[in-house]
């Protein structure tokens, strides 16, 4: 029996490319890194327009509180450094990078001397720091600081190969050519928290990962495989902890709460290579794919490699995209930059032309048929909480829950209406969180 | 909800040269676009519709129907033209008078028409369907906002205003005696009235049919309730097809079955009772595709549960206590009034909380 849990949905899958082999891009001509790619304090600039950079330097940091550094992926000179409008709003600024197509490896890389079993986990944790690893599962936390915070909460390490989201195949490419290097950064990170069980959690749907990874930790008893059912959100790690465990994580807790600590494949294996290899995080395996690709494929991409050099090396478009996604189909954000870059959190690039997996008619009305409410994997009731934000009734959108929506979307993926119904209850929980913020200020005395 | 942002990296006139390349082997140039929609996740969605929705329940009620027509005649055929047809028409124009868009495409209206025409005895005057239409849609639905914002269900709604009218809407025509004619106003002469098996058991005597005509829809009532054996092969069909949970028509038959076994109103013969009762007075037809409509009932697993007990209760109250001997209608309306609070009481238990909706 796979592990599951209750609710969620079947969508589907889209796993074009489980066939093709993760492919290392050329370094391109031009890249554009932005200095801030996850939460916590952006990055300040360590480099100027006209320096002359190498592959792995360090080309941006931060000196105080939660963020990690950022690393040239190629070698060249800097061009220029950029503000533009990110995803999330804000003024991000990208440091643009010509490729001198050299590849001079910065000098100061070089891998770890130490046996793992002397590391002590502070070593672990600066190494892990200073290559820039954040989640590359999507959230992108800095990896550092999650270690940090599950520091003697937790007793059980979960690596999650789950790769609910439609489309995305890098995880899977991944498990089945380098298992070893996400096996390897599982011993690092177990050994770093002073966990003695780790879950290699993978969906049914990658059944010779499953099978490559059993027969790489037989024997082992501290690393097994999970067999998860394939079903979305199953990546979700408040799903995932509960299909595993039995627990649900408390609303508002963290997995550390319940004693779980989750790290995705990828992750695992950056932290080898930084082990390894002394390299930093400086490229990731990104999915291509979507109806306007004419060879989708799994490629290795350096960070900062724009949409347009992906979809070249991919031969090509067959006819012209109206939505570029950065991410999954079912969670991931449309572009509006088609020169958008590859960040340490892009699983997939996708280009969807006009009216791809869209529904024929555009009215958006609720026939209250309980679809989401059936789906719904945190079990609220999504159409109401979309009502009350409809009509900004937040202290009733609040009290059905908004708060505990993970934003998974399976509501509007099968909601008969078209109502976008998690971009109703996304409305109500910014202006909640907002409301809260304005009230905090309001009780504190003016200074 | 699709916003169109003008891209910024791409001037409006030039095209980049990188994207200028051909996409290789089509000989065609595909370029990048000047503007990309930009539009909240989730970016794919089922092909499911509200109109595919409808369309399952318009084929789950087909075969009663035709039996309908068959039992009844032509005329009933007639009827249920002249309801689809109004319901569709009028919920056009009310959404044009009241500046909405146009939604007949969604079939819903179409429905209801077919239910209407269903629940209505085959010997009405064709004006009634209309007038039945115009509270179902325009009363109902769209002065409360259009669908899913109905407060009661629009067909049953529009049937019960039809009681205005007592006589036409009792007035049933007799299994075997079929009304080809299809004058807009039926004479005495055109058709043999009957009594329907539950008038008979309110009257005390078991009806002539026997259990088995019941079944396969040989006896007197409204066109679309008297084919037991088709509405549940229907009923079937929407289980399969997920359009419809199991919860409230089980819950519905099973509590008029419990109650009508256990207190049989004709003693002495519990079970024959019970399947009468059952298979009589558009229960099949108000528990499978009435009392399940989406709008009017509730959205959660306990809450369907409960409705579907509620309006058993009320419906054997109705049919053994009130002076009229069908139920189903007016235990459909009733509890329809309670589903806000029915939800709102059995709020799921959320994931990683504590209990009812904390």
């Amino acid at each position: 029996m796979a592990y599951t849990f209750r609710g969620g949905i079947h969508v589907e899958e889209y796993k074009n490319t489980h066939r093709c082999r993760i492919e290392a891009l050329p370094a391109p001509e031009i890249v554009t890194i932005p200095l801030s790619q996850h939460i916590g304090a952006p990055a300040t600039a360590l480099v100027k327009k006209g320096d002359p950079v190498t592959v792995g330097q360090k080309i941006g940091d931060v000196t105080a509180g939660l963020g990690c550094p950022v690393h040239s992926s190629i070698s060249g000179t800097v061009t220029d450094i950029v503000k533009k409008t990110a995803q999330n709003g804000f003024n991000v600024e990208y440091v643009v990078i010509q490729n001198d197509f050299k590849d001079t490896v910065c000098p100061d890389i070089h891998p770890v001397s130490k046996k793992l079993t002397e590391v002590t986990t502070e070593e672990v944790i600066g190494i892990v720091r200073e290559a820039g690893i954040s989640g590359m599962g999507g959230a992108a936390f800095p990896t550092y600081a999650k270690i940090q915070s599950a520091l003697g909460k937790v007793d059980k390490l979960i690596v999650n190969c789950a790769e609910c989201e439609p489309f995305i195949t890098a995880n899977h490419r991944l498990l089945l050519e380098q298992p070893a290097s996400v096996i390897n950064g599982v011993k690092i990170l177990l050994k770093a928290l002073g966990v003695r069980t780790a879950y290699l959690a993978v969906e049914d749907n990658k059944m010779d990962a499953i099978e490559k990874l059993e027969e790489m930790t037989e024997g082992s008893k501290m690393i097994s495989v999970k067999v998860m059912k394939t079903k979305y959100p199953q990546g979700d790690e408040r799903q995932l902890v509960y299909a595993l465990t039995g627990v649900e994580i408390p609303s508002g807790k963290l997995p550390a709460d319940v004693g779980c600590v989750i790290f995705n494949a990828e992750t695992c294996a950056a932290v080898y290579r930084a082990f390894a290899f002394g390299m930093p995080l400086i490229s990731r395996i990104v999915t291509v794919d979507g109806d306007c690709v004419k060879r989708p494929r799994n490629i290795l991409a350096p960070i900062g490699t724009r949409v347009t050099d992906l979809v070249e090396f991919c031969g090509g478009l067959v006819r012209e995209p109206k939505k570029i996604i950065n991410g999954g189909p079912m969670m991931g954000a449309a572009q509006w930059d088609t020169e958008m870059p590859v960040t340490k959190s892009t699983s997939a690039v996708l280009l969807f032309s006009e009216g791809f997996g869209r529904k024929s008619v555009d009215t958006q009305s609720c026939i209250r048929c309980g679809k989401c409410i059936r789906n719904c994997p945190m079990h609220l009731m999504p159409m109401y909480i979309a009502q009350f934000s409809k009509i900004h009734d937040l202290k009733r959108a609040e009290e059905y829950g908004a708060m505990n929506c993970v934003e998974c979307g399976s509501c509007s993926y099968n909601c008969p209406g078209g109502v976008e119904i998690v971009q109703h209850i996304r409305v109500a929980k910014a202006a909640i969180k907002a409301e809260k913020t304005r009230l905090a200020s309001l009780s504190q005395p003016e200074k | 909800m699709d916003k169109k942002i003008e891209n910024p990296s791409v001037p409006a006139e030039t095209v980049p040269a990188a994207e200028e390349k051909s996409a290789a082997g089509t000989g065609r140039k595909i370029r990048m676009p000047e503007m990309l929609t930009v539009s909240p996740s989730p970016h794919i969605k089922t092909p499911d519709t509200t109109a595919t929705v409808m369309f399952d329940v318009i084929l789950a009620l087909l075969p009663a129907f035709i039996w309908g027509v068959y039992v009844f005649g032509v005329r009933a055929l007639a009827v249920a033209a002249v309801s689809i047809a109004a319901c569709v028409g009028l919920e056009a124009a009310a959404q044009i008078l009241l500046h909405r868009p146009v939604t007949i495409g969604d079939l819903s209206a179409a429905v209801t028409g077919l239910l209407l025409a269903m629940n209505l005895p085959v010997s009405v005057p064709l004006w009634m369907p209309v007038v039945g239409a115009f509270f179902a849609i325009v009363v109902v639905k769209q002065l409360f906002g259009g669908i899913g914002k109905n407060f009661v269900n629009p067909a049953l709604a529009a049937r019960v205003f039809l009681f205005s009218w007592a006589s036409e809407m009792t007035a049933f025509s007799a299994d075997g005696e079929r009304v080809t004619s299809l004058a807009p106003v039926l004479t005495e002469g055109d058709f043999v009235a009957s009594a329907t098996p539950l008038a008979s058991l309110k009257a005390g005597t078991l009806p002539s049919e026997t259990i088995f005509d019941m079944f396969l829809g040989n006896h007197a009532g409204c066109t679309g309730e008297v084919m037991s054996l088709l509405l549940l092969a229907g009923g079937i069909f929407l289980l399969v097809q997920r359009v419809i949970t199991w919860h409230i028509p089980v819950a519905y038959i099973g509590t008029v079955a419990a109650l009508t076994f256990l207190f049989p109103r004709y003693s002495g013969m519990p079970i024959e009772s019970m399947l009468y009762e059952l298979l009589a007075g558009g229960l099949l037809l108000g528990a499978f595709f009435m009392a399940t409509d989406y709008a009017t009932s509730p959205v959660t697993p306990a809450g369907r549960l409960i409705f579907g007990v509620g309006c058993g209760l009320i419906t054997v109250l109705i049919r053994y206590f009130g002076t009229y001997p069908e139920g189903v209608s007016f235990s459909i309306l009733v509890m329809n009034l309670l589903v806000w609070y029915i939800d709102k009481a059995t709020m799921p238990r959320r994931f990683g909380g504590k209990s009812n909706g904390k």
